[in-house]
């Protein structure tokens, strides 16, 4: 009976319903469609940097005065039961020349295994046979280096045999401007050892493993996990995801303002109303429940509409600015519809509750002498 | 049984500036099942009476007894029950809800009183029998005309079966036809031992009471006639 007298009371004055019940759409559609979309932007980020996420990098352990990895323990760490590969790193800066230039750079010592891992090659091969280099792309292109070009790198001559694709997805090498010869010829000491696991569940057994056998007396090595990294990745998308909710929750509040307003406005027409409904032997809640009713039903329809138009808006948004859309009927698409929903009908019963507590507590003998 | 006492009842409005003795002194006794009228000029406390008894309103001195219950000390909710269960209200401008069928309106206060569905549906084909408005049932009130609304307004005053029924000018808006016709729905109410309080400046409504208590100024200068 309270649903239909609240119902029959917004059809009373049915644009303005329709008005209110609109903001309550707009506003649960901002918050949810941009949480959508800001879920799919993380999901393509976190997608691509996704086949990174089981790589550990073993740097040694500089607080402890450790400057390199010995190749004892490349070879312990070679020795671990967990499947996958395991790539020995050398790193320095020397000088290299090709024609007329002179530069310092970066040069990395691989082997083949870990380059044929690591990276993709754009022109000529991945050989990194005695004497060969292979070159990233925007030094390649800074030096007008191609496929078969001769440089010196710290005083010996390498032949170009490949030049690798611009890469933006590593964060222990930057191979765009650097050179990769040969471990063997490396001159420095190993520095790093990247492994990549197979499976991903592994990594804690690894870290283990580590500890147990290369870390036994002293810490020689300290592990850097790339899903750590990418955990931290995805908690700042969480974080822009929230602010730019908030921002867009702010449509939802101008909703329940117009609510506010609305029912209001409705109190104070219907004075006469409340007191006809007390004097007949309504008590106080019986008028709060009638208003919250109201308010809860402009809420609840507002919210259906907005959550439904905001997981085809996120869609779109999703669309057209990254372009593809990976499962627009996901879990977490319909969990935000959820939440935006949840917040719609909330905004709109928090609204509701200041004017039906004024309606409630209207004298009932004041109420019935207004005109 | 009294059904209304009124011990030395005064009402006064206070507001900053200026303050209005609605009724001074006022003793009184209204027997169960009694039909009375309570007569007087505009602004001589007929409303304010009505309040009173209506527990819209407590006494600023002396005290009154619906039923033998005191109300200056009852809190809210409890006047709000008392009135829900005891008192039945007859407007002069019927207040019917406008966005509830006749039917609707009538059912409203059992709904407050959490009534079963089924035994209010019961109650309100009697009501409706009573009011002789069965082909109405389902019509809005701007659907009905005026004396049919105040029959309704007068079966939702019934609807939780309450001992009073306050009558204020039940008839100030309707022609003598429809008038006659709430009065005498009012007789038979009081005839099944409903006490009927009709508060009124029409003199012709006179003949349907027991006994007629005259204000001036907020006193009783009149009963008529006296009781023992």
């Amino acid at each position: 009976m309270y649903f239909h007298l609240a119902l029959r009371n917004l059809s009373r004055a049915r644009i303005r319903s329709i008005l209110a019940v609109i903001g309550i759409i707009i506003g649960v559609t901002a918050i949810t469609s941009i949480g959508i979309f800001g879920d799919n932007l993380k999901r393509t980020v976190i997608e691509n940097l996704g086949d990174i996420a089981n790589e550990l990098i073993i740097i040694p352990n500089a607080s402890a005065g450790y400057t390199k990895i010995d190749e004892k323990v490349v070879e312990t760490i070679k020795r671990s039961p967990f499947p996958g590969e395991v790539i020995p790193l050398k790193a320095g800066v020397y000088e290299i020349g090709s024609k007329e230039t002179k530069m310092r750079v970066t040069v990395y010592g691989l082997d083949e295994k870990g380059v044929s891992t690591l990276f993709t090659v754009e022109k000529g091969s991945l050989s990194l046979k005695s004497g060969r280099c292979i070159v990233g792309s925007k030094i390649a292109s800074r030096l007008d280096l191609r496929v078969g070009s001769r440089v010196t790198i710290n005083g010996k001559i390498y032949r170009v045999s490949g030049i690798l694709k611009d890469e933006g997805r590593r964060f222990d090498i930057r191979v765009n401007n650097a050179f990769i010869i040969p471990i063997k010829e490396h001159p420095a000491n190993i520095t790093n050892v990247i492994v990549k696991l197979r499976n991903i569940d592994d990594i804690e057994g690894f870290k283990d493993y580590i500890k147990k056998t290369v870390n036994v007396k002293r810490e020689k090595v300290d592990i850097i996990e790339m899903k750590s990294i990418l955990e931290r990745i995805d908690k700042v998308f969480d974080q822009i995801n929230m602010f730019l909710m908030a921002i867009a929750g702010i449509s939802l509040l101008v909703a329940g303002v117009s609510i506010l307003n609305i029912m209001l406005m409705s109190t104070i027409e219907r004075t006469k109303e409340i007191g006809i409904m007390r004097a007949i032997g309504a008590q106080k809640p019986d008028i709060l429940k009638i208003f919250l009713t109201e308010a809860g039903i402009l809420g609840v329809s507002g919210s259906v509409v907005g959550a439904v138009l905001s997981i085809v808006g996120g869609y779109f948004i999703t669309k057209l600015i990254i372009g593809q859309v990976s499962g627009i009927f996901s879990t977490a698409s319909v969990l935000f519809a959820v939440e935006g929903f949840a917040f719609g009908v909330g905004t709109a019963i928090i609204s509701g509750l200041y004017p039906a507590w004024r309606a409630s507590n209207l004298e009932p003998i004041e109420a019935l002498r207004y005109e | 049984m009294k059904n209304v006492i009124f011990d030395n009842v005064s009402k006064i409005y206070r507001t900053k500036y200026y303050e209005v003795v609605a009724l001074k002194d006022i003793n009184l006794e209204i027997e169960r099942g009694e039909f009375i009228a309570i007569m007087g000029p505009s602004g001589s406390g007929k409303s304010t009476m009505l309040n009173l008894i209506g527990c819209l309103d407590k006494p600023t001195e002396g005290e009154i007894y619906i039923k033998g219950t005191p109300i200056s000390g009852l809190r809210d909710n409890e006047l709000t029950e008392l009135r829900r269960d005891t008192i039945g209200f007859v407007f002069q401008q019927y207040n019917l809800i406008p966005t509830l069928s006749a039917v609707e309106n009538i059912e409203l206060p059992m709904i407050f009183k959490k009534v079963e569905p089924d035994k209010r549906r019961e109650r309100i084909e009697k009501l409706l029998e009573i009011i002789g408005l069965e082909d109405v049932a389902d019509r809005k009130p701007v659907e009905m005309s005026g004396g049919q609304q105040q029959r309704v307004a007068i079966a939702r005053a019934m609807a939780n079966n309450p001992e009073i029924l306050l009558c204020d000018e039940p008839t100030g808006n309707l022609d003598s036809k429809a008038g006659e016709q709430i009065m005498e729905i009012l007789t038979k109410l009081k005839e099944e031992g409903v006490t009927v309080v009709l508060v009124t400046h029409d003199e012709s409504l006179k003949k349907y009471a027991e006994r007629v208590v005259r204000l001036r100024d907020g006193r009783i200068v009149d009963v008529f006639p006296f009781s023992s």
